[in-house]
């Protein structure tokens, strides 16, 4: 069994730029994806199979609200508040969604894979009208 | 491919070791100190680096596979597979090209090979999805893939100097 070619085993100074490429590419998607969407207030954007179902404006809660959601056999409960939100419960297997906690800022997300619900945090910007209650 | 029965019987050994690495992995839980989601050690990723270096590409190619769908099929969760085999084919992608440049030590291979398990699942995660949410974790795992891909990197080379003088790895 021929080996290919032996690997050196132990760091080598080279190592140091493959690293260096990783933090860039972290640093660099950083600025793309948490820069974005800072605005006055906040509001969830919640999709279910892909498509936006529901955009809640966050800012013009005036207190906690708990609502259920249920896509693909599972049912997960929302917290949403002004200055975030949460899953308080979730019945799918693998709980990744509590465990996220609550997200504040513009650009977070939490997801629940096996519901295939996901909820974004985008800022909003005050252009006029927020609402129109009828 | 045409493998002799030596190479055969190695695929099928390596194979076994990466599906009980993944499964002891379990008992590991990195994400209860990093809660993010997807985070995990990688330890069969040192399989991969390992056969990569001793059979070469084509036969880490099907350890990988018969790994990941063995794996999704042990664990009953089909939607598991398209996140191990798209995470594992980037993964040994990254880590085929990087192993030949000569001036990187394993460490190096198996951090580019952990950044690139990464982009591959947040890729899965993302097209389960139908939308760009999961992105907002990319940056924050290959944070941690420094740590894993270093820590998978420092056990295959034990692997290699231990296997240094074996048949294994005489040319």
């Amino acid at each position: 069994m021929p080996m290919r070619q032996s690997p050196g085993t132990r760091p080598k100074p080279a190592d140091a730029l493959v690293a260096l490429a990783v933090i860039l590419l972290a640093a660099a998607l950083a600025l793309g994806v948490w820069g974005r969407g800072a605005g006055s207030g906040l509001s969830a954007v919640i999709s279910v199979d892909g498509r936006v179902t529901e955009t809640v404006n966050l800012s013009l809660l005036s207190g906690p609200e708990v609502r259920e959601l249920t896509a693909n056999g599972y049912t997960l409960r929302l917290r949403l508040s002004p200055d975030g939100v949460e899953v308080l419960e979730a019945d799918c297997p693998n709980q990744v969604c509590v465990r996220t906690g609550a997200i504040h800022r513009a650009g977070q997300s939490v997801v629940c894979l096996p519901a295939r619900i996901s909820v974004m945090l985008a800022g909003t910007t005050d252009d006029g009208v927020d609402a129109v209650l009828g | 491919m045409k493998l002799t029965t030596k190479q055969l019987t190695l695929c099928a050994v390596l194979t076994a070791l990466a599906l009980a690495l993944s499964y002891v992995e379990n008992f590991l839980p990195l994400s209860l100190a990093v809660p993010l989601p997807g985070v995990k050690l990688g330890l069969a990723n040192i399989v991969t680096v390992f056969a990569l270096y001793a059979l070469g590409a084509g036969q880490a190619l099907l350890i990988l596979i018969a790994r990941c769908t063995l794996g999704a099929l042990f664990a009953g969760n089909v939607n598991a597979l398209l996140f191990s085999l798209l995470g594992g084919l980037c993964a040994m992608g990254a880590m085929a090209l990087l192993s030949r440049f000569r001036p990187l030590s394993v460490y190096g291979v198996s951090v580019g090979g952990a950044a690139a398990h990464n982009c591959g699942q947040v890729a899965a995660a993302i097209l389960t999805l139908g939308n760009a949410a999961p992105l907002y974790y990319l940056p924050l795992l290959l944070g941690v893939s420094l740590f894993t891909g270093a820590l998978t990197g420092f056990a295959a080379g034990l692997l290699f100097r231990a296997l240094e003088h074996t048949s294994l790895m005489k040319a």
